[in-house]
């Protein structure tokens, strides 16, 4: 079926909201949504429950009819069996559409849970009604503050979209993404797609203005030929990261019962993101990674890195990471080194690139000398982007003692950012002392930059937006 | 694309999913793509004829729907360099295929040009439930059998998506050429791919598809067997 573009609109953007079945003793589908802003009301049946609904200042109705005003989105909660009653309650009453939370369908294996969702999917595609699953999460909206988890913002902003067809995956990635400072403007978690699937989905991001970046967590594809479509007109305009769960034979036949999702092989699943531009993920942590890379840099143009390291262990260990990953470690101009060699202490340093820089810069050094360092780099012509270490480990106790030394540092690689317009992205190993790195992390974060927790990550995820650009370069 | 009264039409009308060699290239050369000539022959007479026709020297393939795999049972015959020897290939072959696959309904013999051997490449279709038809490439012999050395496409390939699959194979550098021996035309190579691909995307009753082996020359490339496979009905 056709999904009626409007329906889906109202039902992922919704200005009014039903939650079907709200149950003690969290009340999570109405509690999640207090911020919604436009008028949100509980339907439920059973006196006890309504009692308490009441109490928390919710308005219940018995019947989603009575309901007095237009409703976009309904939030379906109840047990299986009675879901095909509020699907045909949903289309009486002309909703935008519903996102179904209930679970126990075809991932069940079981004929009867089978026939069920054939019938859900049946009545919605005879009423033209977009769902949201059955079997996830549903629906986030920052702006207007719908909410599948307690745990997403409410507010403006944001470009990124993240669908999924797990709860987890999808909130997780959100999540995470917000943590790293990526506002996330729309969650999408879609289950076991059977009405409104994942080309639909793709397709409506595409176009959709509030999305500039779309993340994916997929298991089966309901529509292979029309994703692939789909992805092919999506690309060229917004970079699409998708991880594929079910990869190996023990994964596909976890997502058969997670989301009764068919096995795609890999081999076509490889050159279905050769030739879209899709970015691969084989982990919400490189999901995110790679987001971080693609909201908080500009677009990488080229695969010359300078390494901006602290001391020389770290060094070789960011230019090995960054080597296996095809990127590249160039000498730097003539004038680069001249100007550097002025002032750097090569004694136990180097600036060759990588640079290993600890003793210029640090206790020791003069602070205005990562300055210099970076205003050298800057003018150099054989630099396409810079990993830059943010030694915790090192510096922690001078940035505990001396805050002003840390955000000396962040200014400066904000003027380089600034100056050049290159894509810069940091790491931040935690070592030993987790607990000190994250306020560290915080104010790198809060400045608008992309921190790793390790080189290998950091590699992983510019080496993959690098490709997604050439990519795009040559398909032009 | 029609086929009123084509290979595909002769297949529905008997019942059959497999083409012959003879149909299957018939129905490939009408779209363009470059295969070896092949013509049916029902007698040593005939194959002797339709040899003088298309020229020296001759191969000769069995043509039965019972047959996948023509050389195992002595269904083929190579470099036949005049009359008299396709003549008594005729008979061997008869006597062969009779024994090796008793039962086998055979229509007769294909009469082909010998192409001169070039390097041996594969491009086929296969059809994947969730996308259709997804296109495979690779170099032919013990390279594609045991090394699995295959690339794939989705079907409808654009012209990047052929430059990159004929490039992401192990064995490219053997079509780069590789000690002093020149290499293959990549852009004939290319150019047959997208063929291949316009044909499985116009084609959705067409399940499978084998061009194997595809003769790879520094100047040219043309397909010496070929296999159609249509889909249920």
């Amino acid at each position: 079926m056709a999904v009626d573009r409007d329906r889906l609109h109202r039902t992922l953007t919704p200005r009014s909201v039903a939650v079907v079945g709200a149950k003690g003793p969290d009340f999570g589908w109405l509690e999640n949504n207090r911020d919604f802003v436009g008028p949100l009301y509980s339907v439920q049946l059973d006196p006890n429950e309504i009692t308490e609904i009441e109490k928390r200042g919710f308005t219940n109705y018995l019947k989603l009819e009575e309901v007095p005003e237009d409703i976009d989105l309904v939030i379906c909660a109840v047990p299986r069996p009675i879901v095909p009653f509020i699907v045909s309650d949903s289309i009486k009453k002309n909703v935008g559409g519903m996102a179904i939370f209930s679970a126990g369908f075809a991932e069940t294996g079981e004929e009867e849970a089978t026939e069920l969702q054939d019938r859900i999917v049946q009545l919605a595609n005879d009423a033209g009604m977009p769902i949201v699953g059955p079997n996830c999460m549903g629906v986030y909206n920052r702006r207007q503050g719908v909410k599948f988890s307690d745990g997403v913002d409410h507010g403006d902003g944001g470009t990124v979209s993240i669908m999924g067809q797990s709860g987890t995956h999808t909130i997780g990635a959100t999540t995470m993404a917000q943590r790293v400072g990526i506002p996330v403007s729309r969650g999408i978690s879609f289950g076991n797609a059977v009405v409104v699937n994942e080309a639909d989905y793709i397709e409506y991001l595409r176009d959709d203005p509030d999305t500039q970046v779309i993340g994916v967590y997929l298991e089966g594809l309901k529509d292979g030929r029309r994703f692939f479509e789909a992805l092919r007109s999506t690309t060229p305009k917004k970079p699409v990261v998708i991880w594929k769960g079910g990869q190996t034979a023990a994964g596909q036949r976890a997502t058969r019962s997670h989301t009764a999702s068919l096995a795609t092989p890999m081999a076509t699943w490889n050159a279905l993101l050769a030739q879209t531009g899709a970015i691969p993920a084989n982990s919400v942590d490189e999901l995110v990674d790679v987001l971080q890379v693609l909201v908080h840099t500009t677009p990488p143009r080229g695969r010359r890195l300078a390494l901006m390291a602290m001391t020389g262990g770290q060094s070789v260990a960011i230019s090995d990471a960054v080597g296996r990953q095809g990127l590249e470690v160039p000498e730097l101009a003539d004038k680069t080194y001249e100007t550097i060699g002025e002032f750097f202490n090569v004694i136990g340093g180097s600036f060759r690139n990588p640079f290993d820089m600890a003793n210029t810069i640090g206790m020791a050094g003069d602070s205005a000398n990562l300055a210099r360092i970076m205003n050298a780099v800057s003018e150099d012509p054989n630099i396409d982007a810079m990993v830059f270490e943010v030694a915790a480990g090192f510096f922690s106790r001078m940035w505990r003692d001396e805050p002003e030394r840390l955000d000396e540092m962040l200014d400066t690689l904000d003027g380089f950012r600034e100056r050049t317009g290159l894509p810069i992205v940091t790491v931040m190993h935690a070592g030993a002392i987790d607990d000190e790195v994250i306020p560290i992390r915080d104010q790198v974060v809060a400045r608008g930059f992309a921190v790793f927790p390790s080189f290998d990550r950091a590699a992983l995820a510019l080496s993959r937006v690098i490709n997604y650009y050439e990519w795009v370069d040559e398909a032009g | 694309m029609s086929d009123g009264n084509g290979p595909i039409a002769a297949a529905r009308a008997d019942g059959r999913t497999l083409l012959t060699e003879v149909e299957s290239k018939q129905l490939l050369h009408d779209a363009g793509i470059n295969v070896t000539q092949a013509r049916l022959a029902t007698s040593a007479d005939d194959a002797v004829a339709a040899a003088d026709d298309i020229g020296y020297p001759a191969v000769l393939k069995v043509v039965s729907g019972d047959i996948a795999h023509k050389s195992d049972v002595g269904g083929v015959e190579l470099n036949l360099g005049d009359g008299d020897s396709v003549r008594a290939a005729y008979d061997r072959m008869m006597s062969a295929v009779a024994e090796n696959a008793p039962g086998s309904s055979v229509d007769g013999v294909s009469v082909q040009q010998m192409a001169a051997q070039g390097t041996e490449v594969i491009i086929g279709t296969t059809t994947d439930p969730q996308f259709g038809p997804v296109l495979a490439f690779g170099l032919g012999g013990i390279m594609v059998e045991v090394l699995r050395d295959v690339a794939f496409r989705i079907v409808p390939l654009e012209a990047r998506d052929a430059r990159q699959v004929v490039r992401e194979i192990r064995g490219y550098p053997v079509l780069e050429g590789v000690r002093g021996q020149p290499g293959a035309d990549l852009d004939a190579l290319e150019a047959m791919i997208l063929q291949v691909s316009e044909f499985a995307n116009d084609h959705p009753e067409v399940a499978e598809l084998d061009l194997n082996p595809v003769f790879a020359y520094p100047d040219g490339a043309i397909a010496v067997d070929a296999r159609v496979v249509l889909a249920e009905e």
